[in-house]
């Protein structure tokens, strides 16, 4: 596995809208990076390369948007790494990870039905965990009273670098200021 | 005669709903070829461990297609993780995977702890491996059983019973319970090993390794068995990581890869202990891989029964009912049974977890089943099932 620093550097070259460095102690993560929708799976296909393998996806709901973060493991020596994505909440629409990881396409059809966020070119959109029946709202959407925006949360450990636009959504600092 | 319309001879009237299928298979037979036959296996299917349903589309004995369709036992339990308080949510851990309830106690009171920022005493550390373990061992005697018994040999699981059993006395002297054990706490656990407990898990250790004897003569050398398992199921390093496969089925395919070892959490770094890899990638590497590690988990045990320090089984500050966990996120994994077990917490200083994400092994284990089955014996396939290992409640939560 090529070094943190090394792999900063190239995700740099593809473009990030921002790279947080972690305490793998507490956090279990090396690095971070928020990442443009349209680069997404460019990024997914150099991690493939590079042999890392999908652990999970987990969506979270904040004010700005659904944050979509994709685990990812190296396969022969232990560092893990997330792929970001922030979406809107009225339009949630992620390209599908299933032409790369196969095993995306559960953890995807998981996503839309907890929280109704749609993956485009999944192979099988159907309800997974849900019966095909339900009719309620995804269960994990939350009243908007109890969203907290995404700099409360503490997510993005040590900012390494963040487009300006970007860093006064996830900057606590920058966001008093 | 109409083909939809007419009332059986036992006086029932045929209902094209149930016959022609429910939403699934009729999603599923969507992309049937002609000729083939599509078979419901499950949802109560006795190889299926519980309420696990596949579609299969049958070319003869052969499977063109299978689908896993699961939500059978799901019960949101990311949705109760949010509405109740981590002190709430502690029981519910046992019940995500019955058979390796204790691996699950741990992965939520680890990631609090790593948030909160509480210390474990070092005789806590040091009875969670070993309840830890004796309950690994437990899981995978009780999946020999039952993968054998898929097999066909219906006595195997009645030894594998006897075994649990005893493990079962055992975790009931300290956690009062059997099945799904809630013995963690929030900075260390719930009691104190008695003499009996200590007594009863040295004893148990050199039995268990006299019984393992007789398993590999009785059952694993047994020729059917290998006839069975030898060359079914190839899956491949590169299977696992398109996948995310973790555990005996990523070590089957040669690779050393153990959460206990590569993310050390607990004292497990002070332990010796043996990571088996498979020789095989097959159904036989995946057998032969969980056999071996009961004995590398008993190894553990013993070690740890040996060097087993006094003092307390809490820290003096421990958290009470009423505790808040700080704003922030932590992830806690541990080598479950069946794999990486994760748990994503994140907080915003409320008094119930902003978002709790669960990872079960063994929903990424069985997400690799439809590509492995394909092009296999239906006998094949259920094999592959078997060599899973999957715990349902597990994998749809």
């Amino acid at each position: 596995m090529p070094s943190l620093d090394s792999r900063i550097a190239r995700w740099r070259q593809i473009g990030t809208l921002s790279i947080s460095r972690h305490d793998f102690r507490v956090e279990g993560l090396l690095l971070s990076a928020v990442v443009a929708l349209d680069k997404l799976l460019e990024f997914v296909k150099t991690l493939y390369i590079d042999g890392f393998t999908l652990l999970d996806i987990s969506t979270l709901q904040a004010k700005e948007g659904f944050l979509i973060t994709y685990h990812f493991d190296s396969i022969n020596d232990p560092g893990r790494l997330a792929l970001r994505v922030l979406v809107p909440t009225n339009n949630p629409v992620v390209p599908s990870l299933n032409n790369i990881f196969q095993g995306a396409e559960w953890h995807e059809r998981e996503s839309t039905d907890f929280f109704g966020v749609r993956f485009s070119g999944n192979p099988n959109p159907v309800p997974l965990l849900l019966p095909d029946d339900f009719d309620g709202p995804p269960p994990l959407l939350k009243s908007p009273e109890s969203l907290a925006p995404l700099s409360a949360l503490g997510l993005f450990g040590t900012i390494e670098s963040a487009e300006p636009a970007f860093a006064a959504l996830i900057d606590p600092k920058a966001d008093q200021g | 005669m109409d083909r939809f319309n007419f009332i059986n001879p036992f006086g029932v009237r045929y209902q094209p709903d149930t016959v022609a299928g429910d939403f699934y298979t009729n999603n599923f037979a969507k992309k049937a070829e002609s000729n083939t036959i599509i078979l419901n296996l499950g949802p109560q299917h006795p190889s299926t461990h519980g309420v696990l349903r596949v579609i299969v589309e049958l070319d003869g004995e052969y499977v063109l297609r299978a689908e896993p369709v699961l939500g059978y036992l799901h019960r949101m339990h990311e949705k109760m993780g949010e509405v109740k308080t981590p002190w709430q949510f502690l029981p519910n851990m046992g019940r995500v995977d019955y058979l390796h309830p204790i691996a699950w106690n741990w992965v939520h009171v680890g990631a609090v702890e790593r948030l909160a920022g509480i210390t474990v005493p070092e005789r806590a550390e040091y009875l969670r491996v070993i309840s830890c373990e004796l309950n690994r061992v437990a899981s995978h005697l009780m999946w020999w059983g039952a993968f054998v018994m898929d097999l066909g040999g219906v006595t195997p699981i009645l030894y594998a019973f006897e075994e649990r059993e005893k493990i079962n006395d055992i975790l009931q002297i300290v956690s009062g319970s059997r099945l799904t054990i809630s013995y963690f706490r929030f900075g260390g656990v719930s009691a104190d090993a008695d003499d009996r407990f200590l007594r009863l898990t040295a004893e148990f250790v050199p039995y268990l390794r006299q019984r393992l004897k007789m398993y590999q003569a009785l059952v694993t050398d047994n020729i059917i068995l290998r006839r069975r398992l030898e060359k079914v199921g190839p899956i491949g390093v590169d299977m696992c990581q398109r996948y995310g496969a973790t555990g005996p089925v990523l070590r089957a395919a040669g690779l050393n890869r153990d959460t206990r070892r590569d993310i050390p959490y607990s004292v497990y770094p002070k332990f010796d202990f043996n990571i088996p890899t498979g020789p095989v990638d097959d159904c036989l590497g995946r057998y032969l891989v969980r056999l071996a590690e009961i004995e590398a988990s008993l190894s553990i045990i013993e070690q740890a029964l040996e060097s087993l320090p006094a003092g307390p089984i809490l820290p003096p500050k421990a958290p009470k009912p009423t505790f808040k966990l700080p704003a922030g996120e932590s992830y806690f994994a541990v080598e479950g049974a069946r794999g990486q077990i994760g748990l994503h917490l994140i907080s915003d200083g409320g008094k119930t977890p902003y978002r709790v994400k669960l990872r079960a092994p063994g929903f990424s284990n069985l997400s690799l089943f439809a590509e492995a089955a394909r092009g296999t014996l239906l006998a094949d396939a259920i094999a592959i099932l078997g060599s899973l290992d999957l715990v349902i409640p597990e994998v749809d939560r």
